[in-house]
């Protein structure tokens, strides 16, 4: 059976700018594949050459073992997409809308009531089927997206940040959503928040720059994020005896120390730690029992950090 | 077919839930009632000549407010993206839009003929003239559709599609004018084939020549096929 979706040595150009580089990886029926990367890595400009809205400058795309340059029409009939801004009608409402999107992609004429049912229940837009589209907050406009996508139970589906805009309960649906539609199809997920991928995620395809880094576990990505981890916090204390303290502590991989930036000599502290309990405790406890500490706080790692320690630790 | 059915159907949709639609259609009947009242009461004669003739230069200019948006909203609400990765080719999305685009014109076409009730009532027109004339308004109607459409479908600001369509749709009307100016025979029947005024005007006079009618249907198909090409291209 062919794969879902396989990019085989993908480059995309415009003009002599090289948006992405030689990129190939596959996506199997069954599979809930994250797609992540910092904002500007090509992500979204990947999705549309997958969804067939632009196309590759070299290399080959395929879905569903349709090739996009030649049958991107067959493609297409197999194929949901949510754009990264989703693509509405702001002047129809809910239902014209699905309506509109069901008779395109040839949803039977019998079957489209149950099918709009379908979708509108998994999206939860039942109290806003009959509101025109541009009345809808940005969570609704985000579902009304996904619900588009879903329409006609295509076999591979295309999500770009669909999470953006929600709030955590709707985020929490949304990502029902996605895991029951992924045990029996193919979803690419493009996000650039970590544990969203770490959640609902089998492989993790990283790219950074328009090129691939990495094809791995999302457990594999979690030991990358735990060592990204940091705490910071502001002292008054002397400089190297500081250092050497938290040097000290268990835990505490490295430490960075700068003034900061106020009149009685405090100074700013970024302690780079691993992931264990209670490092910030520990820390907390060392450099107040010997002087005074203001303040401490414990850093989500952000997406840039995780890659730089991702791309070390391969190094290794 | 189906494709084409489902686009036209969503289009006819977007034009009557906004009020563009409405306010050019408004305009047009205004103008045309006037221009029929001036040419038919003050002058005295039951026919639509001069009506016609004045209603073309207001169709030519009312058109690209109609056809602006078709593709240039599209791009700007990003919906373009939906359209081109659902499984629709480019010509069905250019015809169904078309399609609608040309309902639009024959509702306003259609509104004008309450002008023929006064005149049927109180002269004795042509009816051959004047069915003649409206077969000519609709084509003419039509080539312009095409080509706003197709300038529509180069820029998502739907103000600089409308302005290079009239400058576009005005160049062709007054064409003909520069025919007077060539010393060469062949640049002297370029520019009067070219001319959209020349062609409307065989019809007007009650004219309905193959040559007009082939002249309107080839202007549109050409710019149809443009602005499918176009689509196409752009991916």
């Amino acid at each position: 059976m062919a794969s879902a979706i396989a990019l085989d040595a993908v480059t995309k150009r415009y003009g002599s700018k090289t948006i992405i580089h030689d990129m190939s990886f596959t996506v199997e029926p069954g599979e809930i594949v994250g797609f992540l990367g910092p904002n500007g890595a090509g992500k979204t400009t990947t999705m549309r050459m997958i969804a067939g809205f632009t196309t590759a400058t070299s290399g080959t795309v395929r879905v569903a073992g349709y090739d996009m340059a030649t049958q991107n029409g067959e493609a297409a009939k197999r194929l949901g997409y949510l754009p990264e801004h989703p693509p509405l009608y702001d002047t129809l409402d809910v239902s014209s809308y699905l309506r509109f999107v069901a008779s395109v992609k040839r949803v039977p004429r019998a079957s489209v009531r149950a099918e709009l049912d379908r979708v509108i229940d998994a999206c939860r837009l039942e109290a806003v089927t009959t509101r025109e589209i541009y009345k809808l907050s940005k969570g609704y406009r985000q579902r009304v997206g996904l619900a588009q996508a879903l329409l006609g139970d295509p076999d591979v589906l295309l999500l770009d940040e669909p999470t953006a805009g929600l709030d955590p309960g709707q985020i929490q649906e949304t990502r029902e959503v996605i895991r029951n539609f992924g045990s029996r199809h193919a979803v690419l997920l493009s996000t650039h928040i970590l544990p969203e991928v770490t959640l609902i995620c089998r492989r993790v395809t990283i790219i950074n720059q328009g090129r691939l880094l990495a094809v791995d576990s999302p457990a594999a990505l979690q030991r990358a994020s735990e060592q990204a981890d940091r705490v910071t916090l502001v002292a008054t204390a002397p400089e190297s005896d500081l250092r050497a303290e938290l040097l000290a502590v268990e835990g505490v991989i490295d430490v960075a120390i700068r003034p900061a930036g106020t009149d009685d000599g405090q100074l700013a502290v970024d302690c780079q730690t691993d992931a264990g309990e209670g490092v910030e405790a520990r820390i907390a406890r060392a450099v107040a029992s010997r002087w005074s500490l203001h303040r401490l706080q414990r850093e989500q790692p952000t997406l840039e950090n995780v890659f730089l320690r991702y791309i070390q630790g391969g190094k290794q | 077919m189906s494709g084409i059915a489902a686009i036209y159907r969503k289009e006819m949709q977007t034009y009557f839930r906004s009020p563009i639609a409405y306010f050019v259609v408004a305009v047009y009947l205004v103008g045309a009632g006037y221009f029929f009242t001036y040419n038919v009461f003050l002058t005295g004669t039951a026919t639509m000549t001069e009506t016609f003739q004045s209603m073309s230069i207001l169709l030519v200019t009312l058109i690209p407010l109609v056809s602006m948006r078709l593709f240039s909203n599209e791009y700007s609400a990003r919906t373009m993206e939906l359209l081109m990765t659902l499984p629709l080719k480019a010509w069905e999305i250019v015809i169904g839009k078309y399609l609608g685009a040309v309902t639009i014109l024959l509702l306003m076409t259609a509104g004008t003929m309450i002008d023929l009730v006064p005149l049927y009532l109180y002269g004795n027109p042509e009816t051959k003239t004047i069915i003649s004339g409206y077969i000519g308004f609709v084509l003419l109607g039509m080539a312009c559709l095409a080509i706003g459409q197709f300038f529509s479908s180069l820029t998502q600001n739907q103000i600089v599609a409308a302005l290079i369509t009239v400058c576009v749709l005005l160049g062709f009307w007054f064409v003909g004018h520069l025919e007077g100016f060539q010393n060469s025979e062949w640049m002297r029947s370029l520019f009067s084939y070219l001319s959209f005024a020349l062609h409307f005007g065989d019809f007007v006079r009650g004219l309905v020549r193959s040559e007009g009618i082939a002249f309107y249907l080839i202007v549109s198909a050409i710019a149809l096929t443009l602005n499918a090409s176009y689509l196409e291209w752009r991916r």
